[in-house]
């Protein structure tokens, strides 16, 4: 085996090792765990699948979008309207129109619909969107997550309107968001090798070059957009599931800003970083609350402030922001060494 | 014989100032031609409008005698000209490989890349065995390695190099023109130079085309014009009797 072929190899192991992190990771909360943690554990999953998501237009296109959020808004109506009961719907949601108002779906087919929506939202929408460079692109996705808000907030028949819609079949196990996760993680792993993924990270790096080397931006970026909302999407009709009420409140600004600061937490340049990225808030923010609620250690009982989690999180994102810069695994992705790669599989011949 | 490239009254202008005004030239298949000239000639924004990253005011380009004029750089790329960008423009955070492997998107002929990507590799020693690193680690001459290693993975029939010892030591700069004029000899490119020292052109050899304020001031042989008292006037005015 040569040495490149050794490298290709490991760099396969990436999408591996990040699901068997996660998988350790169900596992380890499954089996110690009570049933908060057990909750935790699934939230983190389900943001695991909106952050590699977002990952995948973010991290390859070097673009900020401000505008994720409101695919997952999407996606967790679109589930919602296809699952409810529908003398539930005939109730809430009037305005809907009859074969969807009568339409009691899966909750999986449902999810791909939540995605597939989203992703057709994507496509129509980042067709003007993306004709935009640098950080003009970025602001009019803000304006559409602004948009999708206002309309949901209105829509009132369709939508509810800013009271809530309840009622949403709580599916969602850690080993659900575990599955989505590991197919999200593939997904983005296999487009940022494809060469689309290599085109779209080359405009990211240099524009003009890239454009010398016969590179039509705005197609890759599309793609890329497209490919992104739909696990946005899924990520969406997750969170719906999993608390069983959805606001268009829940997918505005708090989910934009957060999906944000995990990704750059654990580096938007490489998959492993908004995997970790999610870890590492997730797990420190249960840790924070649950001091704040207080820990009894021998006689003695601690507890923070309340509201004290939200400044050490703050603060943490800081100090990252100023000793890794690029976030905790800087642009590096988890992979096997390929030396060992290498062994393995003369051993096996 | 048809010429590879046709420039024909191209003018280009930045709000008032008219960077080229007026150039006609060809190009035939197979030449190497430097376009040599002072600062502010017009070098850079000539190649520029020829690739398509900037808009000609006036005028037409034509290669194969197919019209390049008004079409995006993208386009231009896939009709076979490729251009080495002036400061080299690696892709910093791609691997050596990958900034080789990104242009070859717009090839027909997929089943010819390996081959290619050997021949670069074999053309430059030092990209092969770093062909692992990222593109940002490599040195100022391996950087121009690079970049000239990249515009041909696009298999091109005209390469347009845009101030190649911009930054570099003399003895790298003599390098990468070894390396530059013996692919030249076993692909049969055209190429097309910005250089601004006329003596290295000179030196190289080939064709020259001397730009003075936006216009071309004398055409010929390269080596002979080292010598020659038109670049003084070029560079420094009317020259004094």
């Amino acid at each position: 085996m040569t040495e490149h072929q050794a490298r290709k190899l490991a760099s396969l192991t990436t999408p591996l090792l990040l699901i068997a992190l996660l998988a350790v990771f169900v596992l380890l909360v499954g089996a110690f765990g009570d049933r908060s943690l057990g909750r935790m554990a699934a939230e983190t999953l389900i943001r695991v699948t909106l952050v590699v998501g977002f990952w995948i237009f973010v991290g390859n296109s070097g673009v900020v979008s401000f505008g994720h959020a409101a695919f997952a808004c999407v996606g967790a109506y679109v589930s919602a309207w296809v699952t409810l009961k529908p003398e539930m719907k005939t109730l809430l949601l009037t305005g809907l129109p009859d074969w969807l108002a009568q339409a009691e779906w899966h909750v999986l087919p449902a999810a791909v619909a939540a995605g597939a929506v989203a992703a057709v939202l994507a496509l129509v929408t980042g067709a003007a969107i993306l004709r935009l460079s640098g950080i003009a692109a970025s602001i009019a996705t803000f304006a559409f997550l602004a948009m999708v808000n206002t309309i949901w907030a209105n829509w009132t028949p369709v939508t509810g309107g800013t009271s809530s819609v309840v009622g949403l079949a709580r599916y969602v196990s850690p080993w659900v968001g575990l599955g989505w996760a590991a197919a999200a993680i593939v997904v983005a792993a296999v487009y940022a090798t494809s060469a689309s993924g290599l085109a779209l990270r080359a405009t990211r790096e240099d524009e003009v070059a890239a454009s010398a080397s016969g590179i039509d931006r705005y197609r890759h970026r599309l793609a890329a957009y497209t490919v992104s909302a739909f696990f946005c999407g899924v990520g969406g009709a997750l969170m719906g599931h999993f608390i069983g009420v959805i606001n268009p409140d829940g997918f505005y600004l708090s989910l934009t800003f957060l999906m944000l600061a995990m990704l750059v937490m654990g580096g938007i340049g490489s998959l492993s970083g908004a995997v970790v990225g999610v870890l590492v808030v997730s797990i420190a923010v249960e840790g924070l609350v649950r001091l704040e609620k207080g820990v009894t250690l021998g006689a003695t009982e601690i507890a923070l402030p309340a509201g004290s989690q939200e400044i050490l999180i703050g603060l943490a994102m800081i100090l990252v922001l100023i000793f890794r810069p690029a976030g905790l695994l800087a642009g590096r992705d988890l992979s096997l060494p390929a030396a060992w790669v290498a062994g393995r599989a003369k051993t096996t011949k | 014989m048809m010429s590879k490239l046709g420039v024909f009254d191209l003018s280009v202008r930045y709000g008032k100032l008219t960077a080229v005004n007026d150039i006609s030239f060809s190009v035939a298949e197979g030449e190497r031609v430097f376009i040599s000239g002072p600062n502010g000639a017009g070098k850079s924004s000539l190649l520029a409008a020829i690739a398509g990253e900037v808009r000609a005011a006036h005028g037409r380009i034509e290669m194969d005698g197919d019209i390049l004029s008004g079409r995006v750089p993208e386009a231009i790329a896939r009709r076979g000209l490729s251009m080495v960008p002036e400061g080299r423009r690696i892709f910093r955070a791609l691997t050596v490989q990958e900034n080789l492997m990104v242009g070859v998107g717009l090839r027909r002929d997929k089943t010819a890349v390996p081959d290619d990507l050997e021949a670069i590799y074999a053309a430059f020693p030092i990209l092969g065995t770093r062909r692992h690193a990222n593109a940002g680690a490599l040195s100022g001459g391996q950087q121009q390695m690079l970049a000239i290693g990249r515009a041909l993975m696009t298999n091109p029939k005209l390469m347009l190099v845009d101030e190649p010892s911009l930054g570099l030591a003399p003895r790298v700069v003599d390098e990468v023109y070894d390396r530059l004029c013996s692919l030249q000899a076993q692909r049969g490119l055209t190429l097309v130079i910005v250089e601004q020292s006329s003596a290295r052109a000179g030196r190289v050899g080939g064709r020259m085309l001397l730009l003075r304020g936006g216009r071309i001031v004398a055409d010929g042989d390269a080596t002979a014009f080292a010598a020659d008292d038109l670049l003084k006037e070029a560079y420094f005015g009317e020259a004094t009797p």
